[in-house]
């Protein structure tokens, strides 16, 4: 026999009660790998179709931490185009829409960019085509857009309470984008009734090689930061690196410390599930461990058989809890209300972080009863009725 | 009436041996001196609250004197690092009521204590087989407790004992809860590991006729041992 069998023996006793101890770990953990994995995999997306782009700073207005709530004059891109340091800008109205899908209005972004412009690049048109400099108001949907709305080159849609022609089906590799629609900038500020005005704009600077990319980046937006209108005030732009931006957009900080405060509030719960567990199970066990102890035991060993078992609960509730948190996600996609900014899957370092957490649950739930366990007199415990 | 020990020739040794326990009114033990032989088998007698398992306790490391000292094998028990270890390596308890765990098989109850050894799992298992086979339990190796007889249950606590191969076998009425059949069984068990396999055993019982299958009895009465005489053999062979 080894000694984990003798472990899962003694789990298997009391078979209910472990069941439901391993269930409150797997809820804990299961709601921090979901909320968890649902804000890495928003920021991962972010990041990734700047990264895609190769693009080196993301401005948005000054003193706002989101694109989504930044008003910037449209004419500071061509200001910033014809700096020395700069190969591409790529101006955008984003907004978060409610788009009627089948009778549900669904959140969706819609992204007012320039046709022709290189943000355009790295899309794949699947059927239709890309939109033109003289477009009015035509648009482009993501492939999971297409299939959410059913929609097809020739259709039309409502944006802002505005009919737009559907002109093409593009496929990216961005979850969001996917999940998108495109429309041409003039177009989408008409509508929104935003003249001349964007949400933020993306810089590629120039790469000659030999040069210190870095410098030329922190150049940039040094210049940007530092730009000033025609009446001589700060234009009040807030130029960053893209990884800077994505670390500091409100909406991902926002999911982010959600996540963390009720993984927090789980983990206690959690570990005060799993120390009653173990307590209980010290206290009924007290012949039985000083028999242990009696027939020489060490008091270490006392303490990895209870530890142990905590530990063994954990990685149960961590197993259960893992599957839950794919289960979560996998049916928020189903739901049109968020499934368009809820991606399906998990980064690994996110279940990582959900079986860290349960060893830490098993752990602390399980080193003050064995502590307790240890500190009995074995003479006392062969008593003790 | 003590022997006077011979700290050469003595396995486990008392001197003054005392035990009062913490509310200070019961003198559990008072100045016990005891000599405990390499291989003898010896009975504790005596009523209730006559201080026989402080005694036992206290010889196998499971309680502390409050005064005087343990010596086994002439060093004293404190000159070992941890008494867990000691009892380990040195002593087999065997209990009235077993203590068996009771989601383990036979043959996985005796392995418990060789998780403290350096035996790898097919030595435990090949171990506590051989054990049980000597207690004449080879046929219930996988067994639960409770689907034993108390027979049964006290010849596997007794393998169990012997798991670690002890020097002193340390036993608490282990005939208690045993009938008359099942006693003489056990006791014919101790006997032979007695005499076939030179263990030294201290047995605690309140029973004359078990006392008499070993070959000395000490008799207690509050806290002090008041006689202590070999059994002279008269009819049956022990």
């Amino acid at each position: 026999m080894y000694f984990t069998t003798f472990l899962l023996k003694n789990l298997l006793r009391r078979k209910v009660r472990s069941l439901l101890t391993a269930f409150g770990v797997a809820v804990a953990v299961g709601t921090t790998v979901a909320l968890l994995g649902i804000s890495k995999g928003f920021e991962n997306s972010t990041l990734q179709s700047f990264e895609m782009r190769g693009v080196d700073i993301v401005v948005i207005e000054k003193d706002v931490l989101d694109q989504l709530n930044s008003n910037i004059d449209q004419k500071y891109v061509e200001v910033v185009e014809k700096m020395p340091e700069v190969a591409k800008v790529g101006p955008a109205l984003v907004n978060l829409e409610a788009i009627d899908i089948h009778g549900n209005l669904t959140p969706v972004f819609v992204e007012g960019w320039e046709p022709g412009g290189y943000l355009f690049e790295h899309l794949e048109i699947k059927s239709g085509r890309r939109l033109v400099k003289d477009d009015g108001r035509v648009c482009l949907l993501g492939e999971a857009m297409a299939q959410k709305t059913e929609k097809k080159t020739g259709d039309t849609i409502e944006i802002t309470g505005e009919p737009f022609e559907v002109v093409g089906v593009f496929e990216s590799g961005n979850f969001h984008e996917n999940n998108a629609i495109l429309v041409p900038l003039a177009a989408y500020q008409e509508v929104q009734v935003r003249p001349g005005s964007i949400t933020g704009f993306s810089v590629v600077v120039n790469k000659p090689s030999g040069t210190d990319i870095d410098h030329v980046i922190k150049t940039v937006i040094n210049k940007i930061n530092n730009l000033k209108g025609e009446d001589g005030r700060s234009a009040r732009l807030s130029a960053r690196t893209f990884a800077d931006y994505a670390a500091q957009a409100m909406h991902l900080k926002m999911a982010e410390a959600m996540a963390l405060m009720t993984s927090t509030i789980a983990v206690i719960v959690g570990t005060i599930g799993m120390l009653n567990t173990m307590i209980m199970s010290v206290m009924e066990r007290v012949r039985e461990i000083a028999t242990l102890r009696a027939i020489g035991w060490r008091k270490s060993r006392v303490m990895r058989m209870i530890v142990g078992e905590s530990l063994m609960l954990s990685l149960v509730g961590a197993v259960l809890g893992v599957a839950g948190a794919f289960a979560i996600t996998g049916l928020l996609t189903t739901l049109p209300q968020v499934s368009g900014l809820v991606q399906a899957e998990i980064a690994d370092s996110v279940i990582l972080i959900g079986f860290l957490m349960a060893f830490l649950v098993g752990l602390i739930g399980g080193v003050y009863p064995a502590w307790r366990a240890t500190r009995m007199q074995p003479s006392e415990g062969l008593r003790h009725e | 009436m003590n022997k006077s020990p011979n700290p050469h020739r003595c396995l486990v040794e008392t001197r003054k041996l005392c035990k009062t326990y913490p509310d200070g009114r019961v003198n559990a033990l008072i100045d016990v001196n005891l000599c405990i032989r390499q291989g003898e088998f010896v009975a504790i007698m005596g009523p209730s609250g006559s201080g026989k398992t402080t005694l036992l306790n206290t010889l196998g490391a499971l309680d502390n004197p409050t005064q005087g000292e343990v010596l086994f094998e002439g060093k004293p028990l404190g000159s070992w690092g941890s008494l867990d270890v000691f009892r380990s390596r040195e002593i087999g308890f065997v209990f009235q009521a077993f203590f068996l765990l009771p989601t383990l098989s036979a043959l996985e109850n005796v392995q418990v204590p060789m998780f403290e050894g350096d035996l790898p799992v097919r030595k435990r298992v090949e171990r506590a087989r051989e054990l049980l086979e000597s207690v004449g339990m080879g046929h219930r190796l996988n067994a639960l407790p409770p689907k034993l007889s108390v027979g049964e249950r006290q010849r596997v606590a007794i393998a169990r004992a012997l798991a670690n191969e002890p020097k002193l076998l340390l036993s608490d009425e282990p005939t208690g809860n045993l009938d008359s059949k099942n006693e003489a069984e056990v006791l014919d068990l101790f006997c032979d590991l007695h005499r076939t396999h030179g263990k030294t055993m201290i047995m605690i019982t309140h029973s004359e006729e078990v006392a008499r299958r070993a070959e000395r009895i000490i008799r207690m009465r509050d806290g002090q041992i008041v006689a202590d005489d070999p059994v002279v053999k008269t009819s049956r062979a022990g």
